[in-house]
């Protein structure tokens, strides 16, 4: 109501003004997508080699690394997860102790590079034993879902810490005035809101977890990236197996956001969403307004 | 029992530098309602709170049936306590039936079955047994008070507070929150009310406390605080309201 009578008051200037915004990102998306699509028919069209790119060898290698990656993902993704709640309780400990020692490990392992942690652990943790006295002998991938897990773990850690942090103070003060013990608050009452307001955020860096095991690639571990490097270097072609790599990690990443989707719509338990749809109902009617006006 | 049932004995509370209560006397028998009144900023709520330990006190003490709040168990003390608040604080991710039976599920080790049952009827009690299946955010804010009020009644508590617990309803909805609180008194429970409802105030309390700038300065039966308050803060605060 009192939006209306302000746009009503202030004249059409302010309408005028929202749709010709509204016309310049139309123009500008649309000149974007005509850019890149005539770039790529073009590059589909003149540089792609469709034998190469359907022969059953070529398929299989990259095939291989697909699934390598797959494996990869799951299990850092399970544990960095894990490892992330276990920091994001640490970061909100009333113990002082554990808490700098959540907020330490934050600190550093957001603060490195992954690529550095993993020349650490691939590299450099193999040379903390005498010479042949290390006890893995194909040491790239485990030394790969650790680095994952380590690195991942702090930013899922953060995401947990925050979606605690948006919790209102009232509902631990409702839980303990019922006579639960501040860990049972936690349990039954804080952690389940907290998870749903970090999955956003969560789901966001697992994405960028997939896209991460393509620096796996200088630790030896065998991923699609190093598929693409070894066809480039054989057949002197880089396209046709780019089309590989830039569909196999979509599929990925797509199906990953499918799930975070899925899990979003599972714990929405009709509070937040009711006051978003009304707030959203609210600025798309103005819109429409103005666009009858 | 002799004594009554909570007493605050001479409490003081500072937050940081800044005194909020001082040296605190109010008494509440057992099926007596005492409703606190008084000015924004007097220590109305900071002193509910101070009873189930939300707020540590920094002088005096709180007995429960004669015994010191402080010394006991904090989450042994709080389920003897049960605490409504301005803000509902309902659990967003649960049902309303959820919402009441958590607390003796988890904390007494009711089995769940036995649990459900009697939130069941506690949500009949407060007139909302057909949205016992309802999450909170589907729930009017005057429906979600009520099973607040439930789900501190499941834990069968000796006394319960009542901190401003419609403050932040629309005034249509007040009525009906009113009115489970009359029900509870007319059942004998013992209450401590935070209110800004004069009217409620006079119609169920059995006497007021009317605190102004962390003292309680006066504290008398409801009927005559009403009729004639004997002090002229008492005096000043009713001009005030009517």
């Amino acid at each position: 109501m009192a939006t209306q009578t302000e746009s009503e008051s202030s004249g059409g200037g302010v309408l005028m003004r929202d749709r010709l915004v509204k016309r310049v990102g139309e123009v500008a998306a649309g000149g974007f997508v005509l850019a890149i699509g005539g770039l790529l028919a073009w590059i589909l069209s003149t540089q792609v080699d469709y034998s190469l790119l359907a022969s059953p060898l070529i398929a299989r290698r990259f095939a291989e690394a697909f699934f390598l990656v797959i494996q990869i993902v799951v299990i850092s993704s399970l544990l960095s997860v894990s490892l992330g709640v276990l920091v994001g309780l640490g970061r909100i400990s009333t113990s002082n102790v554990t808490g700098r020692i959540a907020k330490g490990y934050v600190e550093f392992f957001r603060g490195t590079p992954l690529l550095f942690q993993l020349f650490v652990i691939y590299f450099g943790v193999p040379r903390l034993w005498a010479t042949g006295e290390f006890p893995f002998t194909d040491w790239a991938i485990p030394a790969a879902i650790i680095g994952l897990t380590l690195n991942h773990g702090a930013y899922v850690g953060e995401a947990i810490r925050g979606g605690i942090d948006a919790v209102p103070n009232g509902q631990m003060e409702a839980a303990r005035s019922l006579g639960m013990s501040r860990v049972m608050a936690l349990r039954q009452v804080v952690l389940p809101q907290a998870w749903r307001n970090a999955l956003a955020a969560i789901g966001n860096d697992q994405i960028i977890l997939v896209k991460d095991t393509s620096l796996l690639t200088v630790i030896a571990v065998p991923e699609i990236m190093s598929v693409f490097r070894n066809i480039n270097s054989n057949q002197l072609d880089p396209w046709t197996p780019l089309v590989w790599v830039c569909v196999l990690y979509l599929a990925i990443t797509m199906s990953m956001s499918q799930l975070v989707n899925g899990l979003e719509r599972r714990s929405d338990w009709g509070s937040d969403s009711r006051m978003f749809g009304r707030l959203s109902g609210l600025g798309s009617g103005d819109d429409d307004g103005g666009e009858e006006a | 029992m002799t004594g009554p049932l909570v007493e605050f004995d001479g409490v003081d509370k500072s937050f940081g530098d800044t005194q909020v209560l001082y040296d605190v006397d109010v008494d509440v028998d057992e099926g007596e309602v005492v409703v606190v009144i008084g000015p924004s900023g007097s220590g109305k709520s900071t002193l509910l709170r101070c009873a189930n330990r939300l707020e540590e006190i920094q002088g005096g003490d709180i007995r429960l049936d004669g015994r010191s709040v402080i010394e006991t168990d904090v989450n042994e003390i709080r389920q003897q306590i049960g605490m409504v608040f301005q803000s509902f604080n309902l659990f967003p991710h649960k049902t309303a039936l959820e919402n009441v039976a958590l607390a003796p599920e988890k904390v007494k080790g009711e089995p769940e079955g036995e649990a459900k049952r009697a939130a069941s009827d506690l949500l009949d009690r407060v007139g909302l047994a057909d949205q016992a299946e309802s999450h909170p955010g589907a729930l009017s804010g005057g429906q979600q008070q009520r099973v607040a009020i439930a789900r501190a009644l499941a834990m069968e508590p000796r006394v319960m507070l009542f901190d401003e617990v419609t403050s932040a309803l629309d005034p249509e909805l007040v009525g009906e929150v009113l009115d489970v609180i009359e029900g509870l008194a007319a059942d004998g429970m013992t209450m401590v009310l935070v209110t800004h409802e004069m009217g409620f105030a006079r119609e169920v309390g059995d006497r007021i406390v009317l605190m102004a700038d962390g003292r309680v300065v006066e504290r008398t039966e409801t009927r005559s605080f009403f009729d004639e308050p004997s002090t002229d803060r008492g005096q000043q605060f009713l001009s005030r309201l009517l």
